[in-house]
């Protein structure tokens, strides 16, 4: 018997850079499921870090979370950046996120929305009623 | 059959911004110094590993081509930060398995090419298409350190003292001035809580070691100053999708105490410790990584002056990549140099008094899911 070699095609990964994406009309954070075993990650992918299938599929992320840490960056042509951690809310995904600042400014531990401006996505404090 | 492996000689040039020098023109230098300070030939010499991350295709032969050293094998090394100790790592590895038995360590690096500002990570990366900048990685594991602990930004601010402290005494060091809390605490802002005395400064510099096994020393009849490789030590990040403990980078965690295994001791053993201090939080964290501190008592360390000179174990005794200056590839041998200097008492007016264990720690980072790309752990003892 014999075999023939697997041509393994490149990921056109240079096209999705993108981590807002359109859904049925919504715009939400893009994510990956993996069918196999379960995984979400962040953005676009073709193949499971834990299992390594191709079984995987495109997901929105949840719009809500929980801001793990954050900074301001006072470098650089943007003036003052603030930027942190969010952990998603449900699905074990943690992005880099804009962060924007409410009046009670930012902490560790609260709770934070995405926000969208035209094609730019923030994540924001939600304001408690 | 494995047999010891020890550094026979170190140089180096002072980190600084040499603007006018090449990569060849900072590693030559200390290349040669090191080899005649050695007592080998250049015949002697099995193999050269070059750990540098900016320096562009066959750095290690521009290099070694100048002095005439050639045939042998040459391996260039990019590990990020790490790239130095990596390439320490891999002479360890070759000679302890009798590949070779005396090879070359260089680590170059020539950051002032990029005219200033942070460091330039991989475009491909998906956190560097969003902004990340390595302060800020650092700043939010400060963030979170002082959310959850009682340390403040004083804290912070006495890591940079202390660097500067032990700087002033280093010939070697790119910052050679004292400074003082408030200095720090009110110097220009980077990424909050970080200032910019925080912050390591970006600069230019080369460091050579040389590694030689038992056998060698004995049948070249190399009888110079010495110190054993107790412990060779290379980990590589793993990705995590979600919650991290950016408090707690396991990666250094698990190299250290791979390291503490292999070499046979416990933390209280070490003399001094150059570790990866590229922003203030990290010498912190460190400690607590490190066995030296209660998980969430760090500062306790720092304000008790228990690891600068006189105290348990000193930290940084060069200064640090903090004083001493961090050109990327170079900073992991340099930190070997510096050990090699205390354990072989060379180390002048930052000489630590009967130093016998030392440990080098540098990592690699920068990459979006990891909580650095790589870690390097030395352990020493004084031969």
């Amino acid at each position: 018997m014999t075999t023939e070699a697997p041509v393994s095609a490149p990921i056109t990964d240079l096209e999705a850079d993108s981590l807002l994406g359109d859904f049925g009309g919504e715009r939400h954070l893009v994510g990956t499921h993996c069918r196999n075993c379960g995984r979400n990650m962040l953005g676009t992918r073709t193949v499971c870090s834990e299992c390594i299938s191709r079984d995987v599929e495109r997901v929105a992320l949840p719009d809500t979370g929980t801001l793990y840490s954050y900074t301001r960056i006072h470098v650089g042509a943007d003036g003052v950046r603030p930027l942190g951690y969010v952990d998603l809310d449900g699905v074990e995904v943690r992005t880099l996120a804009d962060l924007l600042e409410g009046a009670d400014g930012l902490a560790p531990d609260s709770r934070v929305e995405l926000v969208t401006r035209g094609d730019d996505w923030f994540f924001s404090p939600i304001v408690a009623n | 059959m494995s047999e010891n492996v020890y550094v026979i000689s170190a140089a180096m040039t002072p980190f600084a911004k040499h603007r006018e020098s090449s990569y060849i023109g900072l590693a030559v230098p200390p290349l040669v110094d090191a080899i005649q300070q050695s007592g080998l030939q250049k015949s002697d010499i099995g193999a050269l590993y070059v750990g540098h991350s900016y320096g562009g295709m066959m750095t290690g032969q521009r290099i070694a081509k100048e002095i005439g050293l050639g045939h042998i094998p040459t391996v260039n090394v990019d590990n990020a930060c790490s790239s130095g100790a990596t390439a320490v790592h891999e002479a360890w590895s070759a000679i302890n398995q009798g590949l070779f038995d005396v090879a070359v360590v260089i680590g170059v690096e020539k950051l002032t090419q990029f005219g200033g500002g942070t460091l330039p990570l991989s475009p491909e990366d998906r956190e560097v298409k969003q902004g990340i900048i390595m302060p800020a990685v650092y700043a939010m594991r400060a963030t979170r350190y002082l959310h959850q602990t009682d340390a403040t930004p004083e804290d912070l601010a006495l890591v940079s003292v202390k660097s500067r402290e032990h700087g002033a005494l280093n010939p070697f060091a790119q910052f050679r001035t004292k400074t003082t809390v408030e200095e720090v605490l009110n110097a220009r802002m980077i990424a909050d809580p970080l200032t910019l005395p925080m912050c390591c400064p970006t600069g230019d510099g080369a460091a050579v070691v040389i590694l030689a096994s038992e056998s060698a020393r004995k049948r070249l009849g190399l009888d110079g100053p010495a110190m054993r490789v107790a412990a060779s030590v290379l980990h590589s990040g793993h990705v995590e999708e979600g919650f991290r403990d950016m408090t707690w980078p396991d990666i250094s965690r698990d190299s250290a105490f791979d390291a503490y295994a292999m070499a046979g001791i416990e933390p209280k053993d070490l003399d001094m410790i150059e570790l990866h201090d590229a922003f203030s939080i990290a010498e912190i964290i460190y400690y607590e990584i490190f066995g030296l501190a209660e998980r969430g008592r760090g500062a306790d360390l720092i304000r008790d002056r228990r690891t600068t000179f006189g105290g348990d174990v000193v930290v940084n005794p060069s200064g640090g990549l903090l004083a001493k200056g961090h050109p990327v590839g170079a900073s992991g041998v340099a930190q070997v140099a510096e050990a090699f200097w205390q354990l072989t008492e060379q180390a002048g007016a930052r000489q630590i008094e009967k130093a016998r264990w030392g440990m080098t720690h540098v990592t690699g980072g920068g990459t979006a899911g990891l909580d650095h790309g790589a870690c390097t752990i030395h352990v020493f003892e004084s031969a």
